[in-house]
């Protein structure tokens, strides 16, 4: 815990200057959990905002203040979903307007500013990126929260309220599903590239 | 298959390397609570326009009961319900020359 018992007790029962320490106390952390699940900085304020919005005015259904990290947790898990559903959407209706080409002409000036490590880690990010594509929004977050955020089993269990074995065969499946997508991109990566003149 | 999944295993960790945690802008802390605010101004419209409603609602269900309490006023022209007319209309001794009631117990009636 971040603060203590307290402070989340204060803020429950409306002190909005111990909701704002509990604000600055996790929102480093919750900013940058947004930031590996939506994976898109520009709009991490944003939905973290949304996160501690609804943190306010649900804080008075917190039966006790030890369940407080789960339920920052299933507020950000919730709100990041919302944001990944609608960016869905937008992304379906503006992909379809550009062509191919300006497309690949868009990826190849945003790479064209990053260098180095700064490129290796644009890098990872967009293999993660295009990995967890393959998967719904909603095994994508709880594959996330499992194996970037490092989340236990027990820890995921009591942010989602589902048993043990239940997430086990979902994230099973999902990890799977995304295994396979990394089997086939580096297959492709290994093959010749095409003929030579 | 073990080689990918340890692969895999090892590009989600150093996920979590290549996008550290962000620091807040400035910005942050005036922004959500000015949207705390916005929220909450909301709200106490939704609230005042359901009182409204409430308080509306009320009235008129007490205008209601009240119409329906208040008994049906007779006139003395026999305009009263249905059976009374009926019953002003034709008197058991019309009932008795008609024969539709025997004449003993019109005249029971009348005594």
């Amino acid at each position: 815990m971040l603060v203590d018992f307290e402070q989340i007790q204060k803020a429950k029962a409306g002190d909005d200057t111990a909701f704002n320490q509990v604000v600055i106390a996790y929102r480093k952390r919750i900013l940058g959990t947004i930031a590996r699940l939506i994976g898109r900085p520009e709009d991490v304020e944003d939905v973290a905002q949304e996160v501690f919005l609804r943190l306010y005015y649900s804080l008075d259904q917190l039966r006790t203040p030890e369940v407080f990290e789960p339920w920052l947790y299933r507020l950000t898990v919730n709100a990041s979903y919302d944001y990944l559903r609608k960016q869905r959407r937008r992304n379906e209706s503006r992909m379809s307007d550009l062509s191919e080409q300006q497309v690949m002409m868009a990826d190849a000036a945003a790479g064209g500013k990053v260098s180095g490590e700064e490129h290796r880690r644009k890098q990872v990010k967009e293999l993660v990126e295009s990995l967890l594509g393959a998967v719904s929004e909603q095994d994508r977050i709880l594959l996330t929260l499992k194996e970037v955020e490092g989340l236990s089993l027990k820890e995921l269990e009591k942010i989602y309220s589902v048993n043990e074995n239940a997430l086990k065969v979902r994230l099973f499946r999902a990890r799977q599903r995304v295994l396979n997508a990394f089997e086939a991109t580096r297959a492709s990566d290994k093959k010749p590239s095409g003929r030579k003149d | 298959m073990d080689q990918w999944n340890d692969e895999l295993s090892r590009l989600f960790a150093s996920c979590k390397a290549a996008m550290p945690d962000p620091e807040a802008s400035p910005n942050f802390m005036p922004e959500l609570w000015r949207r705390v605010e916005g929220r909450r101004s909301i709200l106490l419209r939704i609230k005042k326009l359901s009182q409204v409603f409430l308080a509306a609602a009320a009235a008129l269900s007490i205008v209601f009961v009240t119409l329906l309490s208040v008994p049906a006023f007779t006139h003395p022209d026999g305009s009263g319900s249905y059976i009374e007319v009926l019953a002003d209309a034709y008197p058991t001794e019309t009932l008795a020359s008609h024969g539709i009631l025997p004449r003993e117990a019109a005249e029971a009636k009348t005594k």
